[in-house]
């Protein structure tokens, strides 16, 4: 026999204000890390699945694929750098692409590449792509040709590949020369010549930031797979936005939780005083306050987990919504967490409770 | 054998800058199986003497000594399992665990023990109640309870350890003449039964001839006593 | 009003919670619109923020101003569909540019110097009077965009001097010149030296008074084949982006919308219903329905006005930290938001009113206060 178990499951009427609220609260929880997450991986796919150590950029592009420019000299100064051991060449750019049979324009970014990817395989002939399956969410199947950028360069889809998009647009994996081809049709204002790349993905051993930079003397900034991800534009910044919502949504639960457990504990003082003049210590009511809480937290869960996923299902494919099992244990643990610390607010309140006070009390 | 024995308790409360005198050099005694009938009109400091007995306050001075415990010294954490091992308690209507059955409002007193109690408690429970004359109400929430029933259930509850002091603090005032003669009639049977002491507070002279002795109480002070049964 | 205060005086704890939790969620509300308009500003505040009323678009372009040509016949004939007061070319394309010393993207919006296409929310400085001359995103003022600087259009260099600054003119999230057209023309041409002519993205339309932008746009697109004329707001609407960023915003916050009267509404109910015992007697010894309920709604208002300060103070605290993304503190939103939730709070308050009212002074002397 467990007395806080019993009176969630006789008079559960008394927990549905908390439990209705929190669910919401979870919700939103979930909701607004499921978009930090969609957004997150829809933006760093393409640096994720290279399976290499550091990516070498030019000095001056400010970590920023589409700023950096390697020459062949450079590149050949990389490979013979210390601990080097696999080195490939990788670009990008940014396009509309046409999917036959959609009417809406389909964002692509065409990459070239020499080492494949994570799940990508060897360059394909020219005019030939692996797309990301954004482009299949987006209507494209094998064997269809788009049509990318202002020029409409033809590229014949033969293969998907999953999460590998690049800020928010779809992949598609070409070999270098059909990327410098895309790249000179589309943006002629940046055009690069056949010896150059964006930037190198180099697999090997020991500090390979440092060896390589030192082997350009300073011509290149080199980054971890890791820093990679963070110097893409906007990924520290949604991440810091998005986290400070998330953390002030759980102070809200916090608040919540406190506010109807005490109105609760209010209602309770007088059974509490019977209790404790019955035997019970302080310790045991308030860890049943707490349990009860948490149980109510745990609730709030399930049902908060229901309807974002009702939610996510829902919506249109474009909103960057995605539900990781992470997400759904972190936010578990910070409802259970804040619901914890939302409760100590009754502590005072029952710590309080005299005795003494059963005695004499007529109502 | 004397079960409770309070000697010269005094018991101040401070308000303000004044001194209340709850308690006046109050000595009281009960004996195994006695029942005492403590009266006197509100205020009269008959709350204070009944939460000192039974382990709910201590005095500022004099002692107490419940079954060969002295308790004068105890801190709120002996306190509280002195309570719990050693006292029942009935109080006027706040009793009952409102989402507990009849059954367990009794085996609540084990749970919060730490006990778990199992098979044996819950024997225990059911025939205690039966004895109470609430054998078809043992699964039955307090609110499905009338008045006089809830109060057999709290009668139960204060008797379910085999305390050797059960303490009422106005049994019947709930109640209306009839269910609360009643009421008196039970507790009579059961403290006799087992040899309980027992203290019922009261301001209704009609109750009084259930008790052994009445003891009055008037600003803090006690007269010797009446036996009246 | 006496009783109302008293009351949160002497529960301090709960009060103070809830004004804590109806701030936090005012602060969280205000943020995240802030957050939505700073980003729709920034993917097309340049579309929201220039004069045309209409802007006619190719319908082969979907609503996407980087896939849409006018050819001149066809902007010649715009310019005669009634009600249509001004047809100017506007011309919009993505250059890589020199700016404060770094390559970078910018979005140059060529116009026709004092027709339709001008941006309108000018902070400082001037429009273009002359080619080479242009008015830059004030968010982009710190990176070689301010008044005074010379930035540099890739591949040949073509030199536009920053006359003037204007606010949430970014377009695609990248910083934004509105230049005359010739130099627009211009630095396209550089780009693709072989073009015959550079022709505009979309035709600027600026309506005739006593004409409405909607009519003109359905006239135009009644009118002129293969093109789709939209009103600016459509324009803004339609653009690529901007509806999957509202429909997400759109579901957060109208859950915290919902919470905010939700925690409210019920706190106040379950605080009318634990005292439901005292309010009798207060009735009972002659207070009206009416003081009660006016106590009540007191404790409303002063709880959602605290926690509207609170939500303030956070906002303009947290936008500090946002500052890159162009968001500003304004007052009006702040407003308008604590109003619309103590309008909501009032509402679901109803309840706990309707509670009150219910009260029956009579059972105060019938005792029924056993509470078992």
């Amino acid at each position: 026999m467990n007395l806080p178990l019993l009176e969630l499951r006789r008079q559960p009427s008394r927990f549905i204000v908390a439990t209705v609220v929190l669910s919401f609260l979870a919700t939103l929880l979930m909701f607004l890390g499921g978009l930090l997450d969609g957004l997150y991986l829809g933006s760093t796919g393409a640096i994720r699945a290279q399976q290499a150590d550091v990516i070498v950029y030019s000095e001056s592009a400010r970590d920023s694929f589409l700023r950096s420019r390697i020459t062949s000299e450079q590149r050949a100064q990389v490979e013979a750098a210390e601990g080097v051991e696999e080195v490939g060449g990788i670009g990008f750019v940014l396009l509309g692409a046409q999917v036959p049979g959609e009417t809406d324009i389909a964002n692509v970014a065409v990459a070239g590449y020499e080492t494949p990817p994570k799940g990508v395989p060897a360059p394909p002939p020219d005019g030939q792509g692996i797309a990301d399956t954004r482009l299949e969410d987006a209507g494209a199947s094998t064997g269809d040709v788009i049509l990318v950028g202002p020029q409409q360069t033809p590229i014949e889809i033969i293969g998907f590949v999953d999460d590998t998009s690049y800020l928010q647009q779809s992949s598609v994996w070409v070999n270098l020369p059909t990327w410098r081809a895309v790249q000179n049709a589309n943006r002629p204002d940046s055009t690069v010549s056949d010896d150059i790349v964006q930037a190198l993905v180099v697999s090997g051993t020991g500090d390979l930031v440092t060896s390589i930079d030192t082997a350009t003397a300073g011509a290149t900034s080199t980054l971890t797979k890791d820093d990679a991800v963070l110097a893409l534009p906007g990924v520290k910044q949604q991440g810091d936005t998005f986290n400070q919502i998330i953390y002030s949504t759980l102070v809200v639960v916090l608040a919540v939780v406190g506010l109807f457990f005490s109105l609760l504990t209010l209602e309770r003082l007088g059974l509490y005083g019977v209790l404790k003049a019955i035997g019970a210590s302080t310790r045991r009511l308030f860890a049943g306050v707490v349990l009860q809480a948490v149980i109510v937290a745990v609730v709030a869960f399930v049902i908060g987990s229901l309807l974002a996923i009702g939610a996510a299902a829902a919506l249109p494919a474009a909103v960057p919504l995605q539900l990781t099992p992470a997400r759904f244990l972190s936010t578990f643990i910070g409802l259970v967490v804040a619901a914890v610390l939302g409760s100590a607010v009754s502590l005072r309140k029952v710590t309080k409770v005299d005795p003494a006070s059963a005695i004499g009390n007529a109502s | 054998m004397t079960v409770l024995d309070m000697r010269d308790i005094r018991k101040v409360y401070r308000s303000g800058d004044i001194d209340i005198v709850a308690l006046d050099h109050a000595t009281v005694q009960v004996d195994h199986g006695e029942i005492v009938a403590l009266l006197g009109p509100s205020g009269s400091g008959k709350t204070t003497l009944l939460s000192i007995a039974g382990g709910l306050l201590t005095p500022t001075e004099g002692t107490v000594v419940v079954g060969g415990h002295d308790i004068s010294e105890y801190n709120a954490k002996q306190l509280t399992e002195f309570r719990r091992e050693n006292v029942g308690f009935v109080f006027q209507s706040v009793n009952l665990v409102p989402f507990l059955t009849a059954e367990e409002n009794l085996l609540v007193v084990d749970e919060l023990g730490g006990n778990k109690g199992g098979k044996a408690a819950k024997g225990r429970a059911r025939s205690l109640l039966e004895e109470l004359g609430l054998g078809h109400r043992v699964k039955n929430l307090p609110g499905q309870l009338s008045g006089g029933e809830r109060q057999r259930v709290a009668i139960g509850r204060a008797l379910f350890n085999n305390p050797k002091l059960v303490l009422f603090d106005e049994p019947t005032s709930a109640l209306d003449t009839k269910i609360g003669e009643q009421v008196m009639e039970l507790i009579r049977t059961e403290m006799k039964a087992r040899d309980t002491a027992a203290i019922i507070v009261t301001h209704d002279t009609r109750m009084t001839h259930y008790a052994d002795r009445t003891v009055h109480i008037v600003d803090g002070r006690l007269d010797a006593g009446t036996v009246t049964a | 009003m006496f009783l109302a205060l008293k009351e949160m005086q002497r529960a301090k704890l709960r009060f103070g919670l809830l004004a804590g939790a109806v701030g936090l969620l005012v602060f969280l509300i205000l943020f995240q619109q802030a957050l939505l308009g700073g980003l729709i500003n920034q993917f097309i505040g340049a579309l929201k923020n220039q004069s045309a009323d209409v802007l006619v678009y190719s319908d082969q372009a979907r609503k996407n101003l980087e896939g849409s040509i006018i050819p001149p016949d066809q902007l010649a004939q715009v310019a005669t569909v009634e009600g249509v007061a001004d047809a100017a070319p506007l011309g919009e394309s993505t250059f890589t540019v020199t700016a404060g010393g770094e390559e970078r993207d910018a979005v140059v919006f060529g116009y026709e110097l004092g027709r339709p296409g001008a941006p309108t929310t000018l902070i400082e400085g001037r429009l273009p009077e002359q080619g080479g001359e242009a008015v830059a995103s004030e968010k982009d003022r710190a990176d070689g965009f301010d008044i005074g600087d010379v930035v540099q259009v890739q591949p040949d260099g073509v030199e536009i001097t920053v006359v003037g600054v204007a606010r949430d003119i970014n377009y695609s999230v990248s910083p934004v010149l509105f230049v005359d057209f010739a130099t627009f023309e211009a630095a396209k041409r550089t780009r693709n030296p072989d073009a015959t002519t550079i022709l505009p993205s979309v035709v600027a339309v600026q309506v005739a008074s006593g004409s409405s932008p909607e009519s003109v746009a359905t006239a135009i697109n009644d009118q002129v084949d293969g093109v789709e004329a939209l009103t600016r707001q459509q324009a803004v609407d339609g653009s690529p982006g901007v509806s999957s960023v509202r429909s997400s915003f759109a579901i957060i916050l109208g859950l915290f919308y919902l919470v905010v009267p939700l925690v409210t509404g019920l706190f106040f109910l379950i605080v009318t219903f634990q005292k439901a015992s005292a309010l009798t007697l207060l009735r009972a010894i002659g207070a009206s329905s009416r003081t009660l309920v006016t106590s009540l709604l007191i404790q409303v208002v002063v709880v959602m006005l605290t926690g509207s300060v609170i939500a303030f103070g956070l906002y303009a605290g947290a936008l500090q930290g946002v500052k890159n993304l162009g968001v500003r503190v304004e007052v009006q939103p702040v407003v308008i938001t604590s109003l619309v939730v103590l309008v909501l709070a009032l509402v679901t308050s109803a309840i706990a009113v309707r509670r009150v009212l219910r009260l029956d002074p009579l059972s105060a002397t019938t005792g029924g206060g056993v509470h078992v």
